[in-house]
């Protein structure tokens, strides 16, 4: 129950960074300088510092941790927007479940950023819409 | 305490306070997209007190679970001609059902692709019927039918044909516009209401037994869909037809990029884009045997998916949502069986061997004037019952 409810508080990315970060913290997710530790569902290790970019800025992260703590570290908060009312989405339920972290990476859209692991040049950008479909891969 | 176990079928069905009338003028079995059909038809007409009735919810059959397509590129005269009919009113169905929503009816066209050189004879010899029955339809190379469908793969491709007013509607939906417009006419709708026994005298319908009592009639319309054949075997009709799994996935929106319903027969397997934005698709399987069955299995989706990332590799980005089955209505020509049969006030409506979405506005007129004695609006002597112990099968090529 804990659980479900500092991830609703978490959920919404209006709140600040300071109450997202408190509510990463409660669910044992954060290290002191804001990158994600321990993950629900995968293991991974600080690999080597790689650099990908986010809508075109250039971010860096490990290599092999998830997306989303990479984007988390670099202070991004917001991960999507709602297909209805187009309110701003945050990290949610962080295993790839609740399409709060769609985005579209390296042109494949819907991208379930909390559990696709980081790689060297990535490509990630804030979805807009249901995602584009490319005719050319 | 010992606990009674209790689907919620039945926890829903003994809330329900709707009595079971004494008597009706017209029974329908089934509460698919063609029994509601026949039922607002009938009533439309002034029949009288129609009764139908659905052992489950409505659409919780074949209609639910299927392709959801409207095509009216068919092989045969008597396929096309129905079919046209019925686009006709999928057009104005909205409007005509004087529906709330919307059936989501997607005019985006049906792209048949030709992989082998029989397949492309074939496909010729439709298109000359097809534009000689004013059907909008015309032959394509692999190129012309990638400028429709961008994220087509051409690889093997022969030809295509294109429809552009074939297209695809929310079976859901339509089922409920058929509904509530024969709601509206005073048609009693009895869902998780199962008929048991069908009551003859002399060779003659005098009523229906089912889990909520009898109904009195003279009437009974048989569109149960892949049950038909049981319901059939209630007044001791064998009729030639056979339970057939098809199994369907779904995947997850995108901005709409997919116009046409793309589909091959050789291949056998269809796709379509929603208007909401999923991607629905299917693929017969020759090796499935007749039966009820309606598990989905690890198979399909591997099949499905490889031959889909064939024909449309951009779709090989997207994740499946579910998948599920559902149960074709099987007849040895793949055509339906409409009409009456020996047993007096016992009408058929069913075998659509996989079409009966696409054919059931059409199919509720028929039936209905039928049943008023009339002359159908379209000749449909062709497909009665008697047709198989004739032998004058009318086979239908196009068919996945």
């Amino acid at each position: 129950m804990q659980y479900i409810l500092t991830s609703a508080f978490a959920s919404n990315a209006n709140s600040g960074a300071y109450g997202i970060n408190s509510a990463m913290e409660g669910m044992g997710l954060v290290m002191d300088d804001g990158r994600i530790k321990h993950h629900p569902i995968l293991e991974f290790k600080e690999g080597r510092k790689v650099r990908f970019t986010f809508d075109g800025k250039e971010l860096e992260g490990y290599e092999g941790e998830p997306i989303a703590c990479a984007l988390h570290a670099a202070g991004v908060r917001v991960l999507k927007e709602s297909p209805e009312l187009k309110r701003p989405r945050g990290f949610f339920c962080a295993i790839g479940n609740c399409s709060s972290c769609l985005m579209t990476v390296d042109g494949r859209p819907n991208v379930r950023v909390c559990v696709e692991r980081l790689r060297e040049g990535m490509n990630v950008i804030t979805q807009k819409g249901k995602g584009v479909l490319l005719a050319d891969k | 305490m010992k606990v009674i176990p209790m689907t919620w079928a039945k926890a829903v069905s003994s809330c329900s306070l709707d009595n079971l009338p004494k008597t009706a003028d017209a029974v329908v079995i089934g509460g698919g997209v063609i029994g509601t059909s026949i039922a607002y038809h009938l009533a439309k007409k002034g029949f009288g007190r129609i009764a139908l009735l659905e052992r489950s919810y409505l659409a919780s059959g074949s209609t639910g679970r299927c392709g959801a397509g409207v095509r009216q590129q068919w092989g045969t005269r008597l396929n096309c001609l129905l079919s046209i009919d019925s686009v006709r009113a999928f057009e104005r169905m909205d409007d005509e059902l004087n529906y709330s929503r919307s059936i989501e009816f997607k005019q985006g066209g049906y792209l048949l692709l030709a992989y082998t050189r029989r397949e492309a004879d074939q496909f010729k010899k439709n298109v000359l019927l097809q534009q000689e029955l004013g059907i909008p339809v015309s032959l394509l190379t692999p190129l012309e039918a990638r400028e429709i469908v961008p994220i087509l793969s051409t690889d093997g491709v022969l030809l295509a044909t294109f429809c552009p007013t074939d297209g695809h509607a929310n079976p859901f939906h339509v089922t409920y516009a058929y509904a509530s417009a024969g709601k509206r006419l005073g048609v009693d709708l009895h869902t998780f209401t199962e008929a048991h026994e069908i009551l003859t005298e002399s060779g003659k319908i005098t009523g229906v037994k089912t889990n909520k009592g009898t109904i009195s009639t003279n009437t009974v319309i048989n569109a149960a869909g892949p049950y038909s054949g049981v319901v059939a075997q209630m007044v001791g009709l064998d009729i030639p037809f056979y339970p057939e799994r098809h199994q369907i996935l779904v995947t997850e929106p995108v901005d709409p990029v997919l116009g046409p319903m793309v589909m091959s027969f050789s291949r056998r397997f269809y796709c379509q884009q929603t208007p909401h934005g999923s991607f629905i698709m299917g693929m017969g399987d020759p090796k499935e045997k007749p039966g009820f069955s309606i598990s989905g299995t690890w198979e399909f989706l591997v099949e499905m998916a490889t031959e889909i990332t064939k024909v449309l590799p951009p779709v090989g980005n997207l994740s499946v949502v579910r998948q599920w089955a559902g149960l074709y209505d099987m007849t040895p020509d793949a055509h339906p069986i409409l009409g009456p049969t020996p047993c007096e006030g016992f009408y058929l409506a069913c075998g659509f061997s996989g079409h009966g979405f696409m054919l059931a506005p059409v199919t509720g007129k028929l039936i209905s004037e039928i049943v008023c004695d009339e002359e159908p609006s379209i000749d449909i002597h062709g497909l009665d019952l008697g047709r198989f112990e004739r032998g004058e099968l009318v086979i239908e090529p196009s068919v996945v």
